[in-house]
């Protein structure tokens, strides 16, 4: 029972930066929107919000510089795709390319600068028992994430601001002609998303390693959006994949620690399993019934009213 | 507004070729000005990422090895993104070639003869298209989205070079390093000028371009990959297999980037090392779009980031700007590009302040 405890709050460590990157991404396909440059938006969350904690030392600021960073990075994206409506695939591609890059130049100077984790947001008092640690022991962004699960789904489904967004996602061209801005509605969407990648990209200096390392997300930003797939386009699935994929990076740790049963297998192929279960996955949902039915009508298709 | 957009009836064919070399201008501008307002030598960097590598005539041979693999690659992604299949794991391919090549070199390290070096090219070929087999399989079969698995397949393949050279491929003479041994001399590329670094691998991804274009400009096949990715139903109708054309794409995309790899590791690396993905496979994601999706622009758009590619390591040395940088200058190529699409679509008209109210 207590070996299970350090288990539990690496897995929630680990799952966390992904369920709230795939949350973002999620209202914006809702929106009708796919923006692949949810790893580029992390990295730049990530680059910002440690600059913010290695300035300040204040990481509920850290974690707002990195929604900022990550919200001005995809307004490049959604001025790109909804005011010049390019072309929505290789504009996220695009975006992963630039937040890469970017990130690595502005984190040039910070490398092997450590900065102070982020701390639980209860008293130390109320985690001191191992069973209580497990509720109490978390950081902010962890309570966080629990909550947008809800707020999403509570806005997507009970909301008229989410019926609206659903709308604009499902047939942009009728939400248009009752008088609704699809466009003002996808960048709104659009920005979320980066705001929530950004905070995504933040916690993984923040949380797990207190150090700037160039491209630290490690293809996060993707897996988040195939949970979304996987989820379809569900917030609660969604927290259901997050932690399915926490699980199989926390055994990775344990296997690389080394010792146990887990150590059999190449430390390798544990660094490579999260990316194969990504592809496993996938194809099994897709087995079980057509994925593509729950996606949004309007998902990757650029909004152009015959006006 | 003073301005409106206006549809054009057919797409600007001047604006096609006018928007690449646009974008590129662009770049070196807004470049040299958001460097120099971060706090570098911004116009030094322009000049040293952009033009240094052409004025330099002994960055030539640097030029022609760096535009190799992205051209290659870049030709066979073009194809693929004409179909509309996203292919882009080209990354994981290129690996999945190298690995092939290197596997085939390491078993016949004790033999010689001229055939060793086309059978690492076969094997490369090979090795690259069925790791491309997969995306291509899940989507026909279960209709995955290929964005996703190729790339994750190119997160994996980096694991299986750093398992392959740390245990069973591992240089026995290595003092330690995970890395294979040094290729024997019939597996190497040769180098088809004396005296320079300019190998086999550079005249052959020209003919490639070259024979592209005319595969995908002359034949049933290029005209099948064009419609399909251009107007889906009139293929249907017209009889051409959704399914097919997404394997075509796939094979064709994931042989050229296994290619791109072979000729990288008995070129320019003669082992394999940790450092052999270099991310070509995902500039060679920019090289395709900014060949405007046609093998002869490919070429251009290959040197092009090669450019970029050499004169950021020069602009490291000399005015000791971050390698990362190019990176993003390679970003603003794109989104310029992509920004300046919409001049192919629609053209801007001045609208007069009294007849619009909108």
């Amino acid at each position: 029972m207590e070996i299970l405890i350090p288990i539990v709050i690496t897995l929630v460590g680990a799952a966390t930066p992904i369920l709230l990157a795939a949350l973002g991404e999620l209202v914006v396909e809702k929106a009708g929107v796919l923006n692949l440059g949810v790893e580029g938006m992390m990295l730049v969350g990530a680059i910002a919000g440690f600059a913010a904690q290695f300035y300040t030392g204040n990481p509920y600021f850290a974690l707002l510089i990195g929604a900022c960073a990550g919200a001005a990075t995809s307004l490049i994206f959604g001025f790109l795709t909804l005011s010049l409506s390019a072309n929505q695939t290789a504009t996220g591609l695009a975006l992963t390319i630039f937040g890469t890059g970017f990130s690595a130049l502005a984190g040039a100077p910070f490398s092997a600068r450590p900065i102070e984790l982020m701390r639980p947001l209860f008293p130390a008092e109320l985690a001191t028992h191992p069973v209580w640690r497990v509720v109490f022991g978390y950081s902010a962004p962890v309570y966080f994430s629990f909550f947008m699960v809800f707020a999403i789904w509570y806005f997507l489904k009970k909301t008229r601001g989410g019926l609206i967004l659903r709308a604009v996602g499902e047939n942009d061209l009728s939400a248009h002609s009752i008088g609704y801005s699809v466009k003002g509605v996808r960048y709104a969407a659009v920005v979320f998303g980066g705001a929530m990648a950004g905070i995504a990209g933040a916690c993984f200096p923040l949380l797990l390693t207190p150090q700037w390392a160039e491209r630290m997300t490690a293809g996060r930003g993707w897996i988040a959006v195939a949970l979304v797939v996987f989820a379809s386009w569900k917030p609660f699935r969604l927290l259901a994949g997050a932690y399915l994929f926490g699980l199989v990076m926390t055994m990775e740790l344990y296997a690389k620690a080394g010792g146990g049963p887990l150590s059999v297998i190449p430390s390798e192929l544990w660094a490579a399993l999260p990316y194969l279960a990504t592809i496993i996955v996938l194809v099994l949902i897709s087995i079980r019934r057509d994925a593509s039915t729950n996606a949004p009508a309007c998902l990757g298709k650029p909004f152009l009213p015959s006006n | 507004m003073p301005f409106r957009l206006e549809k054009r009836q057919e797409p600007s064919r001047f604006m096609v070729y006018a928007t690449p070399v646009a974008a590129v201008l662009l770049t070196m501008i807004v470049g040299a000005i958001i460097f120099t307002l971060i706090g570098y030598n911004g116009i030094g960097a322009v000049r040293e990422i952009f033009l240094t590598p052409l004025t330099n005539s002994y960055k030539w041979q640097d030029l022609g090895v760096k535009a190799a693999p992205l051209i290659i690659i870049g030709v066979g992604l073009s194809i693929a993104y004409r179909a509309n299949v996203w292919n882009i794991g080209a990354e994981g391919q290129y690996v999945m070639g190298g690995l092939a090549g290197t596997w085939v070199a390491l078993a016949t390290y004790n033999m010689t003869g001229p055939w060793i070096l086309p059978a690492m090219i076969l094997a490369g070929v090979l090795g690259g298209a069925l790791y491309a087999a997969i995306p291509a399989f899940f989507k026909v079969r279960f209709n995955v989205n290929e964005i996703l698995t190729s790339l994750m397949l190119t997160y994996a393949s980096v694991q299986l070079i750093y398992y392959l050279i740390r245990l069973p491929w591992k240089d026995p003479m290595g003092m330690g390093f995970p890395q294979t041994r040094l290729f024997a001399e019939a597996a190497r590329l040769p180098t088809i000028i004396p005296g320079t670094i300019v190998h086999l691998g550079v005249p052959i991804a020209i003919l490639v371009a070259v024979l592209a274009w005319f595969i995908m400009s002359r034949s049933v096949f290029g005209y099948q990959m064009k419609v399909v990715g251009a107007a889906p139903h009139a293929a249907r109708y017209g009889g051409f297999s959704e399914n097919k054309t997404i394997w075509l794409a796939m094979l064709v995309s994931g042989a050229l980037a296994g290619l791109a790899g072979v000729l990288e590791v008995a070129g320019p690396f003669q082992r394999m090392v940790p450092g052999f993905p270099t991310n070509y496979g995902f500039t060679a994601i920019i090289v395709a779009f900014l060949g405007r999706l046609n093998p002869l622009g490919v070429i251009f758009a290959g040197i092009v980031m090669a450019i970029t590619f050499v004169g950021g390591e020069v602009a490291q040395t000399t005015i000791g700007l971050p390698n990362a940088a190019t990176g993003i200058f390679q970003a603003m190529v794109l989104f310029f590009l992509l920004a300046g699409d919409i001049l192919v679509r629609y053209r801007i008209r001045r609208v007069q302040a009294a007849v619009g109210t909108a």
